[in-house]
């Protein structure tokens, strides 16, 4: 249990996947300054990080390792995203419309997010177990979601302010993401 | 009206899976060729490690099932080894664990060594973890002794890499102890009849 | 052939992958470490763009409309593999460093990007222009930022094992924060804000 914890906040906080393994930068920066959007594209990877990290993980344990073929690890994990995306894309589009078109385009960009395919592969590197790996996932996933609320709400406040124009949209906010970083690694203390 | 809807939807995916068929066939290609080459890039790497670890040393055996190493020299076992990996503060750590081969007879289990194999920890802090200064502290320690000096056992943590000093020595522990229960049921199995 | 050269030198400079379009951002500032790594990853990079460029040029006019991205993944994430495959065999402790980059290279925004909206509408030769201009287009943005993180976090500039300079000061007190997460933020934003206040980019 203990270990448990130790996995979700390591990958939450300590780990952060945007602030220091520099996964899932695209979406970052390119978030919506309406905090309700930012909150809900974090909810959808979420869901698909922990849905292709189960799925990956049991295919490459069960059939990709026993029958020697890991090398198409790359191939299958990146198929496997694809097709969840798709299915939350066609269920998102059924059951709430106007969430569909708020996310637009940010939707099948999930696919290419690599954040998503990146705690894939370190799951199967890490040598997790099946608890620790969805564990992991939504530990890197809230973490996800965490920082991209935080920047959504800066973005708004920066907008207004009075930032030089060299530095005006993304100079200012990369400095921003700095110094998110910095606070960040306040947490390695928690654990 | 119909065979053209039918033949819409299943030209598309007859295309993809033509795609797919040709990139196995390329992918089964390049693996073919490579494989030797990072299976021979491995070996040496073990046999780098091993030799690190026992000076003298002139034979190893690998148990492919259970994940072990056996160390020899002129026919005789002088220790054993195997690879772990920890949960570091940047992700994971390979470590090549290292045991005397005592531990087969008496009850103690002692550890020859360790060596950081590869990690992502913090340059200047966690990334100390290679140095012998902390690693050293593993040659010829009881398990029991495996835990941080602040928790009891022998071991120093380095100061400002908590998190990777502790995952290092629990992961250790655990380890150790699982793979030495291992190995000493498999060479009691091996060697019942020579008794 | 003018044409061919307007392609290159879009890549490089007008639509710079990293610097003007904002793609490709995670390999750029996580390998970007030491110049051996930056050189390693746009020799990879290069590679894949290349190559898919060319394959999805080839195959345009028989792509069905529907499946095109799955294709182009399953394309990207092929020659991906084999460059993983190849480096690790070959380029060990290349391999090691870049980690799991190389194959994060299938989701690089910049190689998807360029076979959707390039190499799927045009012929072999502009692709192959296309797709060279924006890897060396990549390769400057990433050797710049690694070459300020290398001097400033290390002191030293080794290139290949070459120690080819040796920053006065630095050397003995260097600043690790450069190798680490905010000091790549912390060069890109000043490096983007330089750009556009020279007027190499325009501000917006």
């Amino acid at each position: 249990m203990d270990n448990l914890f130790a996995i979700f906040i390591s990958m939450a906080l300590i780990n952060n996947l945007v602030l220091s393994k520099f996964l899932g930068l695209c979406p970052f920066f390119g978030v919506s300054k309406k905090l309700s959007n930012a909150v809900s594209m974090g909810l959808a990877v979420i869901m698909v990080m922990t849905a292709a990290s189960i799925v990956s993980w049991l295919i490459f344990f069960y059939i990709l390792i026993p029958f020697g073929i890991d090398y198409m690890s790359t191939v299958i994990f990146i198929l496997v995203i694809a097709s969840l995306v798709q299915i939350l894309e066609l269920t998102i589009k059924r059951t709430n419309a106007s969430l569909y078109n708020a996310l637009g385009i940010y939707l099948p960009l999930i696919t290419t997010n690599c954040a998503v395919l990146g705690i894939t592969f370190i799951n199967v590197r890490s040598e997790f177990n099946f608890i620790e790996t969805i564990v992991s996932a939504l530990g890197a996933g809230v973490g996800f979601t965490l920082v991209l609320a935080i920047m959504s709400g800066i973005r708004e406040r920066l907008d207004i302010a009075d930032v030089p124009k060299a530095f005006k949209g993304i100079p200012v906010a990369f400095l921003v993401a700095m110094m998110l970083g910095i606070c960040f690694i306040a947490f390695s203390g928690m654990v | 009206m119909k065979k053209s809807n039918l033949k819409q939807e299943i030209i598309p995916v007859i295309f993809l899976t033509f795609i797919v068929c040709v990139s196995v066939i390329f992918l089964y290609a390049t693996n073919s060729v490579t494989e030797e080459y990072i299976e021979n890039t491995k070996n040496e790497a073990v046999k780098a490690m091993l030799s690190e670890q026992f000076t003298d040393m002139d034979d190893y055996s690998y148990d492919e099932k259970l994940d072990y190493y056996t160390v020899f020299l002129n026919n005789e076992i002088v220790g054993y080894a195997f690879v772990a990996v920890a949960s570091g503060y940047g992700g994971p750590i390979e470590l090549f664990v290292a045991l005397e081969s005592n531990f087969l007879q008496d009850e103690e289990i002692i550890i020859h060594g360790i060596s950081v194999v590869s990690h992502s920890e913090t340059p200047g802090l966690g990334e100390k973890i290679i140095e012998a200064s902390f690693s050293d502290q593993f040659n010829g320690i009881n398990i029991n002794d495996v835990a941080l000096s602040k928790d009891g056992g022998k071991i120093d943590a380095i100061s400002g890499a908590t998190i990777s000093s502790s995952a290092v020595v629990e992961t250790v522990f655990k380890t150790v102890k699982e793979k030495a229960d291992i190995i000493r049921e498999n060479f009691n199995l091996n060697n019942e009849g020579e008794f | 052939m003018k044409e061919i050269i307007e392609n290159l030198k879009n890549g490089i400079i007008k639509s710079n992958p990293v610097l003007i379009l904002l793609l490709g951002l995670c390999p750029t500032l996580a390998v970007s470490t030491s110049i051996d790594n930056a050189f390693g990853m746009t020799a990879a990079v290069l590679f894949v763009l290349i190559s898919s460029n060319i394959i999805v040029s080839l195959i345009r006019n028989y792509t069905p409309q529907r499946v095109r991205i799955p294709v182009f993944i399953v394309i990207i994430a092929t020659l991906v593999t084999i460059v993983d495959l190849t480096m690790q065999a070959f380029l060990p402790s290349l391999s090691k460093s870049l980690g799991i980059f190389i194959p994060l290279i299938v989701v690089n925004c910049i190689i998807l990007g360029r076979a959707e909206a390039f190499a799927s509408k045009n012929k072999v030769p502009n692709a192959i222009m296309d797709a060279l201009g924006m890897g060396i287009g990549f390769g400057i943005a990433i050797t710049i930022i690694s070459f300020f993180r290398q001097i400033l976090g290390t002191g030293n500039l080794n290139v290949f094992g070459n120690e080819i300079f040796q920053a006065p000061g630095l050397s003995e007190n260097p600043m690790p924060i450069f190798i680490l997460p905010m000091g790549a933020f912390l060069v890109i934003s000043i490096l983007l804000a330089t750009l556009r206040y020279s007027g190499v980019i325009k501000s917006g």
